[in-house]
């Protein structure tokens, strides 16, 4: 690991002018940013821990919005009897993430920014990596393994996937974030953080030099009562999903009145699928439905060869969440 | 006095295991020591050009920087596989080679581990990189030696094909395993100091005494110069058992710089610069009467080697050995790739040759419309099917028997996909398990107080097995003392000969000696005893009193304890040698381990065969949306002669099969096919199960006498509960969903539509 500066200001101004400097890096929980400095990934001249903003850490659940300090930890609100409640699929995310160590220290604003886990990224003896050294090529585009990587959002330069489930809930249910930068504070739909690889793969955010985010908030929506976040994976805790989904549904009846649906584990950023979404709106929710929105949902989809596999296990896991959320609803 | 043996007895180091007072090897730090960092190649195959040392020589803290052209007096030693005590037949930093990913080419010493590793960043290397393939071709593989020859590796009996040709069901299938690594918890590392010319290495290692011979031989000192010292090992899984160039590389270092060295290994270079499980392709046509008998067996097997030796681990040997057949074909074969050396790891010669063996049963019960287990039954055989000795003993049918009580076997659907439970599919599946006794030559000393206390010395080794409690129990169950009363000294290269820890051999061939010496400490002390004028033993003829655990016996019911006989006599205290020399073993075999090497004979000698048996069965559960397949159930049943520690043998068993569980799941240590690397090297990415995947573990213990395989009666423990669990898992995805997966590890995507 190479040497670097560190600073642990108290107030969120002092923290984003000092992280608006050349070559620094803001630090929460650090699970993503010590772990990618130990392997030489990410080389910061000087971090600024932000774990000392402590107003950062609250959260509540109000009656038309939910709001989270980015420095919420997972488990604080993965436990939380009002968050599993009141949304389901949040918990559920968070829950189905990481090991509890990692959910212990981890913060939902550095979940959403967590980085790839395309190996080539993470290992700087390939040379090849345009995300790491912008303009080397693609190893895992060159004849690499793509196991892994992205069916949605990819570019030439770029396949890498988008690894967390907690932003699956986010993006499905209209979150949105604000943020502190050295211009000032501002608000972006979280749909909008996320930026397409392109060319540019390593722009993965519209956040500007500094700019730190300070809270996730979403509206209170009733497909929020009835979510479920499916997470499917090569074993049963401590492991990315080889695909995920994150739903919810309002039901009028017999009739599906609103409903939410986002894919994990398979595009280069936090995916909604809205297409899957129209299909189902206004029609019964059935064993049949829900197949033919998880059809619907990776229609799209642009496999590579080692890949292929997440369209028919992705539609799988849309159509297994629908119907999990479905059957929870029980009495109401 | 409490039993002894056959009981459960908790660890003796387990306090101090879990309150961090164990020390291992590298916990050690010698005065005035050093770190070391490994520089490893990013290229597989090619040549070093250049490397440039000047920017990590001026990071401050680094000491040395060296290269293959300024390493002083490094030294080497020949392969395993060619007959020495090394990990590899090629030593990187020789000369400007790349033979394979993550090869040493460089060797930092620095005054912290963290200005070492910095150091290390800062190396450059510039190379010529040429092709390379780092998966085999089966395609182009070869039998090791002449074909037909003594060692086994083409064996033919009767007449393969008229066997098929007769056979009313057949089947041939090829299956394949991948790479795996061993992942031990203890990370590799090696310290060295030198005085003058004495060396110590504090090393975690499955075997100090091959350790410190070939050091002594590579250096030219006598033994005695070389002290290799390894209290505990926190896992080794046949990772830490030969000589690997970063210990020669760290001895080296440590003589250049004139101070002790430590180097520990980083995790991602864990996976390249020591030893692994090679891929490997598994053919087998099999072919049955009516009544499932069989009339054709044949396995041939391709092993994964490096281009610069050959990695023989014969599974064919042991899949042999198991059925009843008189058509009978074999051949071990191997196919070259470009990678460090692989080696054993957990049952080396058989995990991967049971998934294929037991998963092509499976299909030929389907076939036959025959019970899994009944197809075993009918085959069963005491006698070795191709070597034509009897087994020593074989408890097969009983293992099965047995677990398909416990586990419910009958309660199983008939049909294929006929069980499900909500959104799961279920499916139960079987296997045989077996792993051939190894016997090698040992020694152990043994001193024996009247004040009611023993040491036991030994250079054996715990390799988290619970080598140190078993030995304290032997000693006790003998000398009739409480366990805690035993001290056992193990893990020098100093201290009497024993084997080393690979094989499953350490609790039979060790445990033995340790078992010699306490009769003769006993036949002693009956002589010294008799010719006293006082005692109950007094004037009975000493060579009809005889050792009954604990208790001195003379022929006429007079008795008396070894404690208070130990009292008796002027020194109050007897120390000998116990030996362990089974008939099996020749001279040329003894003499191999005696030198540092592996003199094992068996599984099969003139007068028998010796093999541990067992069966498993599981339940597997597939999910009807995320395909996921979890194994919420696994139960076995083995026999392996007499259980010394009922409760350390069930942490192992229940360990190999948890272990099996991952090869069939979950592991695999996947690649990067154009740049010819392992690609998930850290344990982030290289699955293993997590406690959620581990669910209900039964394992029964059968009792089995087996008066052959040695004074104990012991057989090998340590890595046959790993053998049928992949098989298992495989056979009962079958009977879940028709979908029959010929290829570890089996996911996800290898069950999807169904
Ligand atoms: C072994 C392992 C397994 C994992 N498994 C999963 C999994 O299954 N599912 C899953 O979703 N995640 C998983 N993760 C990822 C884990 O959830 C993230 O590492 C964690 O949530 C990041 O939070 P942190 O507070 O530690 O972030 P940090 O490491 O401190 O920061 C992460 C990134 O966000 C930036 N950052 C942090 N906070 C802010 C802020 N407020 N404003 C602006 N920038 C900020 C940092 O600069 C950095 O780039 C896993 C991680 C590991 C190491
Ligand atoms: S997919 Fe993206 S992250 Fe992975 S190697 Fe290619 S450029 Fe790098």
């Amino acid at each position: 690991m190479k040497r670097f500066a560190y600073s642990r200001p108290t107030s969120v101004s002092d923290a984003s002018d000092d992280a608006a400097e050349d070559g620094t890096q803001i630090i929460a929980g650090g699970t993503t940013m010590v772990d990618l400095m130990k392997i030489g990934v990410l080389e910061p001249e000087a971090l600024v821990d932000i774990t000392g903003l402590r107003d950062l850490e609250r959260y509540e659940v109000g009656a038309d919005r939910m709001r989270f300090g980015a420095l919420a930890k997972m488990s604080t609100v993965a436990d939380d009897p009002a968050v599993i409640d009141a949304f389901p699929a949040l918990s559920d995310s968070l829950w189905k993430a990481a090991s509890p160590q990692l959910r212990n220290v981890a913060t939902l604003g550095g979940n959403i920014l967590q980085r790839t886990r395309c190996p080539y990224f993470r290992d700087t003896a390939y040379a090849q990596c345009n995300k790491r050294n912008p303009g080397s090529g693609c190893a895992a585009l060159d004849g690499g393994e793509t196991g892994m990587h992205a069916i949605f959002g990819g570019s030439d330069a770029c396949v890498a996937m988008y690894p967390g489930d907690f932003a699956q809930a986010l993006v499905a249910f209209d979150a949105e974030v604000t943020t502190r930068g050295p211009g000032g504070t501002r608000s972006i739909p979280f749909a909008d953080l996320h930026v397409l690889p392109g060319d540019d793969p390593h722009i993965e955010t519209v956040l500007e030099p500094g700019e730190i985010v300070t809270e996730i908030a979403l509206p209170m929506i009733p497909a929020m009562r009835n979510s479920f976040y499916m997470k499917a994976r090569n074993r049963e805790s401590y492991a990315f999903a080889a695909a995920s989904a994150a739903v919810g549904i309002e039901m009028d009846g017999d009739t599906v009145r609103d409903v939410r649906i986002a894919l994990g584990g398979v595009a280069a950023t936090p995916w909604r699928a809205t297409a899957a979404e129209e299909s189902l709106k206004g029609g019964p929710l059935t064993e049949e439905t829900a197949r033919e929105a998880g059809r619907i949902a990776f229609q799209d989809a642009e496999p590579l060869e080692g890949s292929a596999y997440k369209i028919e296990l992705g539609a799988d896991v849309v159509a297994g969440a629908l119907m999990t959320a479905k059957s929870r609803m029980g009495g109401e | 006095m409490a039993q002894t043996i056959n009981t459960e007895v908790t660890r003796t180091d387990a306090r101090r295991k879990v309150t961090g007072t164990a020390t291992y090897a590298a916990d050690e730090t010698p005065s005035g020591m050093l770190h070391g960092a490994l520089v490893c190649s990013a290229i597989a195959v090619g040549q070093v050009t250049a490397i440039d040392t000047s920017a990590a020589e001026s990071e401050p803290g680094v000491v040395a920087v060296f290269t293959h052209e300024t390493l002083p007096d490094y030294k080497t030693v020949k392969g395993f596989y060619a007959g020495g005590p090394g990990s590899s037949s090629f030593w990187p930093m020789e000369g400007t080679d790349i033979r394979y990913a993550g090869q040493p080419v460089a060797y930092v010493v620095a005054e912290t581990a963290a200005a070492a590793r910095r150091g290390a960043d800062l190396v450059n290397v510039t190379y010529q990189e040429a092709d390379g393939s780092i998966h085999m071709d089966p395609e182009d593989s070869f039998v090791v030696g002449a074909g037909e020859d003594s060692e086994g590796m083409v064996l033919t009996k009767g007449d393969l094909q008229a066997g098929l040709d007769e056979a009313a069901q057949t089947v041939d299938m090829t299956f394949t395993t991948p790479f795996q690594h061993h992942n031990p918890m203890e990370m590799f590392s090696a310290t060295a100091e030198w005085r003058g010319d004495r060396l110590t290495v504090w090393m975690p290692s499955q075997s100090v005494r091959t350790l410190r011979h070939g050091i002594a031989g590579a250096y030219g000192l006598p033994e005695t110069s070389v002290r290799v010292i390894s209290p505990f090992v926190g896992g080794a899984f046949g990772s830490k058992a030969g000589i690997t160039p970063y210990a020669m590389l760290t001895i080296a270092a440590a003589k250049g710089v004139g101070a002790p060295v430590r180097l520990i290994v980083t995790r991602p270079q864990m996976y390249t610069v020591a030893t692994f499980r090679p891929e490997s392709r598994q053919q087998f046509r099999l072919g049955a009467d009516a009544q499932g008998r069989l009339t054709a067996f044949e396995h041939v097997e391709i092993a994964q080697t490096p281009q610069f030796g050959e990695i023989v681990n014969p599974g064919t040997h042991i899949t042999r050995a198991m059925y009843a057949c008189p058509n009978i074909h074999t051949e071990q074969r191997l196919a070259r790739s470009d990678t460090n050396s692989g080696g054993f790891m957990r049952a080396p010669n058989e995990m991967q040759t049971f998934f294929g063996l037991e998963s092509a049963m499976d299909e030929l019960a389907w076939k036959l419309g025959m019970d899994p287990v009944e197809l075993r039954r009918v085959n069963d055989t005491m006698t070795h099917p191709t070597e034509d000795v009897p087994f020593s003993s074989r408890s097969l049918m009983e293992s099965y028997d047995a677990v398909s009580n416990s586990f419910g076997w009958d309660q199983r659907g008939r049909e294929i996909g006929s069980m499900t439970d909500g959104d799961w599919l279920v499916g139960y599946g079987c296997a045989t398990a077996t792993y051939p006794t190894n016997i090698l030559a040992s020694n152990a000393r043994v001193r024996a107080q009247g004040t009611g206390n023993a040491y036991v010395e030994l250079a054996a080794h715990d390799v988290g097995t619970g080598t140190y409690t078993i030995m304290a129990q032997i000693a006790a169950a003998r000398l009739g003392l409480p366990v805690e009363a035993v001290d056992v000294v193990m893990g020098e290269a100093d201290l009497p000969v024993a084997p080393i820890s690979g094989g499953s051999t350490t609790a039979a061939s060790a445990g033995s000696a340790v078992h010699d010496a306490c009769v003769k400490i006993a036949q002693q002390l009956a002589t010294q005893i008799s010719g006293m004028s006082e005692g109950p033993l007094s004037g009975v003829d000493p060579s009809r009193i005889t050792l009954d655990d604990g208790t001195l016996r003379g022929p006429d019911g007079q008795s008396q304890s070894v404690m208070e006989a130990l009292q008796m006599i002027p020194e109050g205290e007897i120390e000998v040698v116990g030996t362990f020399r089974h008939p099996a073993l020749t001279d040329q075999l003894i003499k191999a381990t005696f030198s540092g090497g592996y003199g094992t004979a068996g599984p099969v000698t003139p007068e028998f065969a010796m093999f541990a048996f067992g069966a498993e069965m599981v339940e597997v559960r597939i999910h009807k949306y995320t395909h996921e397949i979890r194994v919420p159930r696994i139960h076995s049943a083995f026999a392996a002669g007499t259980w010394l520690n009922r409760k350390t043998a069930h942490s192992q068993l229940m360990g190999g099969m948890i272990w099996g569980i991952s090869s069939a799941l979950h592991e695999v240590t996947e690649t990067d096919k154009p740049r010819s690397r392992f690609l998930n090297a850290n344990i982030a990415e290289y699955l293993v199960p997590v406690n959620a995947d581990i669910r209900e573990v039964r394992v029964e213990m059968l009792e089995e006498q087996d008066d052959y395989v040695n004074p104990l009666g012991v057989k090998g423990i340590g890595e046959i509960g790993i053998v049928g669990t992949a098989a298992a898992i495989g056979n009962a995805i079958y009977h879940a969903t028709g979908k029959r997966l010929t290829a570890l590890p089996m996911t996800i995507s290898d069950v999807l539509s169904t």
